[in-house]
């Protein structure tokens, strides 16, 4: 999503943006740092850590209640969906600044490997969701010995 | 597991500094309740009670959180970052109207929410002109 039409050529970003859409295989952290805004990238921002046994993906989720989440797994892909609420009464307020945004949300991740979907553990604390999924037998690396 | 929602310290004095310039700006709400109170909700994702300084100096609310990211032990690839931990710092002007000593602060979730109640206002007093000797 581009917010600023720059003229052509002279947008400094746009290799940036080329790295982000190829297929999940990303490691930086200037990039990080641009994706804070809730308008320039996907809600939530997400972390996948490739591990020799698990996968672990990370979810940024501030104030949003367990209750209101909804994660599940189908074969490879990860969908971490829900809703965050604004504050109740919200007719009778009256704001000054809104940046945070609410309403629903839905963010797929298509993880590296197959997983066991049975032995999938998932915690929300502080705002900071972390999913964890071990990798099925088949998914994991063995080392092939050259006689 | 949703955090409990209790009460945390605001307190007085110089404001703290974030510990580098990269310190993200958290993203806030601001509205007013219709009893006047101002209500600021920014989202500190990764912060916990201990790790969030609130203070109030001369009139500037100053917002400092630490919210690291727990990093999973080294023999996992970064596929895709999205997000990282790191400091988040906003400060605010507050106006008079605002009452300073009940100013509240609660974090749940990653969400920080301060009351800013307005003060009653001050009373008009007449004043009684007496006849002079």
């Amino acid at each position: 999503m581009t917010p600023i039409r720059w003229p052509s050529g002279l947008d400094p970003f746009s290799s940036l943006r080329y790295m982000a859409r190829e297929l999940e295989q990303m490691v930086g952290r200037s990039l990080a740092g641009e994706m804070q805004g809730v308008g320039g990238g996907a809600y939530p921002p997400v972390n996948v850590l490739n591990g020799p046994n698990d996968t672990i993906v990370q979810c940024e989720l501030a104030g949003v209640a367990r209750d209101d989440l909804d994660i599940s797994i189908t074969g490879e892909t990860l969908v971490i969906k829900g809703t965050k609420k604004p504050p109740a009464d919200e007719e009778k307020l009256h704001y000054q600044r809104r940046e945070r945004g609410s309403g629903e949300f839905n963010r797929t991740v298509v993880l590296p490997n197959q997983v066991e979907a049975d032995r999938v553990e998932a915690k929300l604390a502080n705002g900071i969701l972390t999913v964890r999924l071990p990798k099925s037998e088949a998914a994991k690396s063995r080392r092939i010995s050259v006689k | 597991m949703t955090e409990k929602n209790e009460k945390m310290a605001v307190g007085v004095g110089r404001p703290p500094r974030p510990a580098d310039e990269n310190a993200f700006s958290p993203l806030v709400d601001i509205y007013e309740e219709q009893d006047g109170t101002t209500v600021l909700a920014a989202e500190v994702p990764g912060a916990s009670r201990d790790g969030v300084d609130i203070r109030v100096d001369k009139g500037v609310l100053t917002i400092l959180a630490d919210a690291p990211l727990a990093e999973p032990a080294e023999e996992y690839a970064k596929m895709y970052v999205g997000f990282t931990g790191g400091q988040y710092y906003r400060a605010f002007a507050l106006s008079d109207e605002i009452d300073r000593d009940k100013i509240e602060a609660r974090l749940s979730d990653g969400l920080l929410t301060i009351r800013l109640p307005r003060a009653a206002a001050a009373k008009t007093r007449k004043i009684q002109v007496k006849a002079g000797e």
